[in-house]
């Protein structure tokens, strides 16, 4: 329920950020499964994903984009990102094409994401939503850093390195997109925005 | 982790890579803090440092969880399943883990980017455990609750730390304000932040069976959500279940 869940943002910076993830259900339909996902990432991959990767051997960012579509395996699950709702409708057209049999999720605004499914044919079967963030809220970051830092959802793009870029970036240290690509590669999975990100540093460097 | 103060230059750039600030510069070097370290490895494979002072160390129990819960990269021993060590709903249309009638909730303890002491997260398994909730079995946080009934967790891992761990069960939907308003206390009693994750199996309507309560309860969630779209093989036949 969760790493490509709890994307703070705006409905109007959120319409630029669109995860995909697939997995095998374990002990249920895992045979086989390292080719079908390899499968998916080569669909989403024709249709100009902003990031992609595998579970267990990281991002696009870090790696060769071939050698992990070589080196998948049945337990990993593997991610996708998208700037465009158009992109993702076209993947889940290839995807229900191509029938590969693997659990597909896909994350976003819910409107656009329901209505991309209706088009494509697709009937959401599950869906998980966020309510957001309880406790001592006190110890958070900005609003600003936390709408960069969510994007990672196994927190290992930190707040301080979000912090650093933004003001290298005021400084002219660094572009808004080179900074962006920095923050993606702590990312192991691959789900980051970078697109995103580099938007909303632009925004938060001119502050 | 350790970084050897032998050959670090103290240039603070392995610094603002930690997600939990655990690293500080100490007369001249960079020195991480082994409390508050959760093992993630994130300024390890940065390439931060550049003369390789930063090096991993072999885990022992019960130090070992805090890699398990916070090194996306490593698979749990438990579940087999690297990131958090659950499948949760990604599958659900394969597995059926979530029914119609019930609702899953998931407690990402630590997230975003403050991390969790397991004090805490045993603050919030007993909290749910008063509530009769059934934790999910393939989750590795399960498996370090020793009586489901009371939410205990094991005694030795009570002092450690990791970036996320998640809490994560089932129950009835009609619970579901209840156990939202036990949730509420118990987030009061912590030193740290959880995100929570509803979900629930979509109405042959199209409608989400939580909305109404939601609405009750005062509470919006996201305008973004994660959407199962059903391509998984065999489907889960629901039928199955209540006949």
């Amino acid at each position: 329920m969760t790493h490509s869940l709890h994307r703070l943002g705006t409905s109007e910076n959120l319409s630029h950020d669109y995860p995909l993830i697939c997995m095998a259900a374990h002990g249920m339909n895992e045979e086989g499964a390292a080719g079908k996902m390899g499968k998916f990432l080569e669909i989403c991959r024709r249709h100009g994903p902003v990031n992609f990767g595998d579970m267990k051997q990281g991002s696009i960012f870090v790696h060769d984009a071939d050698d992990i579509i070589r080196n998948i395996t049945n337990t990993t699950l593997v991610q996708c990102v998208f700037d465009d709702i158009k992109k993702v409708e076209a993947v889940l057209r290839d995807l229900r094409e191509a029938d590969l049999g693997l659990s597909v999720v896909v994350s976003g605004l819910t409107d656009a994401a329901r209505e991309c499914c209706q088009k494509v044919g697709l009937e959401i079967h599950t869906v998980s939503q966020s309510l957001g963030i309880w406790g001592k809220t006190s110890r958070l970051p900005s609003r600003e850093v936390l709408e960069i830092t969510t994007m990672c959802g196994h927190g290992m793009t930190s707040s301080s390195l979000v912090e650093k870029m933004i003001e290298d970036i005021k400084k002219g240290k660094n572009s808004p997109q080179k900074a962006a690509e920095k923050l993606a590669k702590p990312c192991e999975c691959g789900i980051f925005n970078p697109s995103r990100a580099a938007e909303l540093l632009a925004a938060a460097a001119a502050k | 982790m350790k970084i050897d103060p032998e050959t670090c230059t103290g240039c603070e750039a392995c610094v603002p890579y930690c997600p939990v600030q655990a690293i500080q510069i100490k007369e001249g070097v960079a020195v991480i803090d082994d409390d508050e370290c959760v093992e993630c490895g994130v300024c390890f494979r940065s390439g931060a440092c550049s003369v390789d002072s930063i090096q991993e160390v072999p885990l022992s129990w019960p130090r070992v969880i805090r890699a398990v819960l916070s090194n996306p990269l490593i698979e749990s021993p438990d579940t087999r399943i690297p990131g958090r060590g659950t499948e949760e709903v990604k599958t659900n249309d394969v597995t059926g883990r979530i029914k119609p009638g019930f609702i899953g909730l998931a407690l990402e303890m630590g997230r975003p980017g403050t991390g969790t002491s397991f004090r805490d997260v045993q603050k919030v398994t007993r909290a749910l455990a008063g509530m009769g909730v059934e934790f999910e079995p393939q989750n590795p946080v399960t498996f370090w609750i020793t009586d489901k009934k009371t939410g205990k967790i094991r005694d030795d891992i009570l002092n450690e730390k990791s970036l996320s761990a998640i809490v994560e069960c089932s129950f009835p939907l009609d619970k579901l304000k209840a156990v939202i308003k036990q949730v509420q206390a118990v987030a009061q009693q912590i030193d740290t932040v959880f995100s929570v994750t509803t979900c629930v199996k979509v109405a042959p309507d199209g409608s989400l069976p939580t909305d109404k309560i939601f609405k009750e309860l005062g509470i919006t969630p996201y305008p973004d959500s994660k959407n199962n779209v059903g391509l998984g093989r065999p489907l889960f036949q629901f039928e199955e279940v209540s006949s």
